[in-house]
């Protein structure tokens, strides 16, 4: 998986942010599933129209038709992300939202202005969001927003109780391998993992392995002795 | 402070102000000052403590919680003012001053639009076949029998489709003219330079059959305030090319949201206006029953009430309310 990259922003009392900014590739798949959406609803409506044509009222039928595809056209993208602070049905489904330069949410007038240049950005956007390290194209640019991956928060295990002398990079490696081993496939591996990082509490502080059994299940072993916690 | 103790200390308001941003996202408005009060309390701890975990425990599980709830808390608590208002302020408050403070280049456009017509004109009145090219065949046959074309534009499909159609033509003009300001101006100016020429050379070739002031009865109901919000329109655009262009003492980034601030208010000012014209080119400027006098008539209280609109007063607030 690539690493999603991250630009900095000064939020309140100058405290640096890492927007995860979403790249062109991810932006054009997402704009990619919109325009399919977009025009199965187009069809969706002609079926529409032509229903309403046959049994309701043939003389409105083309003007339900017209104003109907008029404001899909322009509406839709706009549409879609004031109503949800951001998204497109394309948007969700990847995880990205709209934010403005600041990190923060975005107006109507900026989704709006950003979307009315889209039918101009459908030629320069790719290129533009190639060139620009917040992948911004030229909507973006006039409206001051930016696409950023939108992670939900997942409960992650959390040391409770720490070897003397250990510093951010252990702490950093043996989270991250805890939050992985649940879902390591391979047993013997994890296992071997955890016996590396048993050895090494053994090591720097013993006594936070007393009473406890770190041949039966080395994983549990070693959450039971950092006292971890998910949260 | 060690890691395990900084958790231990600090998980407590972690945990409140993701509970009030959960619960913010069903009822927002509910939240009294108090709660709003101790929210940015938090906020403010929160980002505090995502700047103190990044420095010094990086890469761990507790600064990536705290990086994304600073990220959650900035999203939903700062941004964009939203208009308060609605709709009668905005044509009342924001889309006059908009206006107003893009006068200069909508000012420009106008003159642009006015050279082009006149250009035109000259064009066709000196070499009417040059004017004929424009019009095509079928326009030149009519204008031969003494029939202008615009007869056949609203009388051949049902007036309901022709307004629709053309109030959703001219809002996709008007549209696109704003848009393509992006690209340093190019498309707007050429939306009004094209519109001005064909204006000039179809009076000049109308002048040259003898049917002008067929035309211009046929216009003189719709066609002011048309051409009004198609160049006005089109000076918002302009207005964008140009802070893209030339940004001035401003960063080019800020510039650019600016014009684009005012030139959006006043795009949205111009748009509702075309249906209501639509209706009157299809129903009104056709009608040989009705008088040319009332058809001039309308045509001037369309446009007067629109340029009353633009022009009118508004004090400037301390605030800004742009759109």
């Amino acid at each position: 998986m690539a690493a999603i990259r991250h630009e900095s922003i000064l939020g309140l009392d100058n405290i640096r942010l890492d927007l995860p900014v979403a790249s062109v590739g991810s932006r054009s798949l997402a704009a990619f599933l919109d325009y399919l959406i977009l025009i199965v609803l187009m069809f969706l409506w002609l079926l529409l129209s032509a229903l309403i044509g046959a049994f309701l009222s043939s003389a409105w039928m083309p003007v339900i038709l017209i104003v109907g595809l008029f404001l899909l056209n322009w509406g839709y993208f706009a549409g879609f992300e004031i109503a949800t602070g951001g998204r497109t049905p394309g948007k969700m489904a990847l995880r990205l939202r709209v934010v403005t330069a600041e990190g923060g949410s975005p107006g109507a007038g900026a989704l709006l202005m950003r979307n009315l240049i889209r039918a101009i950005d459908l030629i320069f956007g790719v290129p533009m969001m190639a060139i620009d390290p917040l992948a911004r194209r030229l909507g973006d640019r006039l409206a001051g927003t930016l696409v950023v991956h939108d992670r939900g928060r997942e409960a992650a295990p959390v040391l409770g109780r720490i070897p003397p002398g250990w510093g951010a990079r252990e702490l950093a490696v043996v989270e991250a391998f805890l939050a992985r081993a649940r879902s390591l496939e391979n047993t013997a591996e994890s296992w071997q993992m955890a016996d590396h990082i048993l050895d090494r509490i053994r090591a720097d502080a013993p006594e936070l392995l007393a009473g406890i059994d770190t041949r039966r299940d080395p994983v549990a072993a070693l959450r039971q002795a950092l006292q971890v916690e998910d949260a | 402070m060690d890691y395990a103790r900084f958790v231990r200390l600090r998980r407590p308001v972690w945990e409140a102000f993701e509970a009030q941003l959960a619960a913010g996202r069903d009822r927002w408005r509910s939240f009294g000052y108090r709660e709003l009060e101790e929210m940015a309390l938090r906020y403010r701890q929160v980002l505090h403590d995502h700047a103190l975990a990044a420095a010094r425990f990086p890469g761990t599980a507790v600064a990536q919680r705290l990086q994304t709830l600073a990220l959650e808390g900035t999203h939903r608590l700062t941004g964009e003012r939203r208009q308060r208002g609605g709709l009668l302020r905005f044509f009342t408050h924001t889309f006059p001053r908009a206006f107003q403070r893009q006068l200069g280049v909508t000012g420009f456009a106008v003159a642009l639009f006015l050279l082009a017509t006149f250009w035109g004109l000259a064009i066709a009145t000196l070499r009417p076949a040059l004017g004929i090219t424009m019009l095509g065949p079928e326009a030149l046959q009519g204008l031969e029998e003494g029939e202008l074309w615009t007869d056949s534009l609203v009388t051949t499909v049902p007036p309901s489709i022709s307004s629709s159609g053309i109030a959703t033509n001219n809002i996709s003009v008007a549209l696109s003219a704003w848009s393509g300001g992006v690209l340093a101006g190019l498309v707007p100016l050429y939306v009004i330079l094209l519109n001005g020429l064909m204006l000039g050379s179809i009076f000049g070739v109308t002048l040259h059959y003898s049917m002008a002031g067929e035309l211009l009865e046929f216009i003189s109901a719709h066609g002011p305030l048309e051409l009004t919000l198609v160049v006005v329109s089109a000076a918002g655009g302009l207005a964008i090319g140009r802070s893209l262009v030339a940004a001035g003492d401003k960063p080019r980034a800020l510039a650019v949201r600016e014009a684009g601030r005012d030139a959006l208010a006043v795009l949205l000012g111009c748009v509702p206006w075309f249906v209501p014209l639509a209706l009157t080119e299809v129903f009104v400027s056709p009608s040989p029953q009705l008088p040319v006098s009332l058809k001039v008539t309308l045509g001037l209280a369309l446009e007067s009430l629109f340029l009353f609109m633009a022009f009118r007063p508004v004090p400037a607030e301390a605030t800004d309310d742009r759109a």
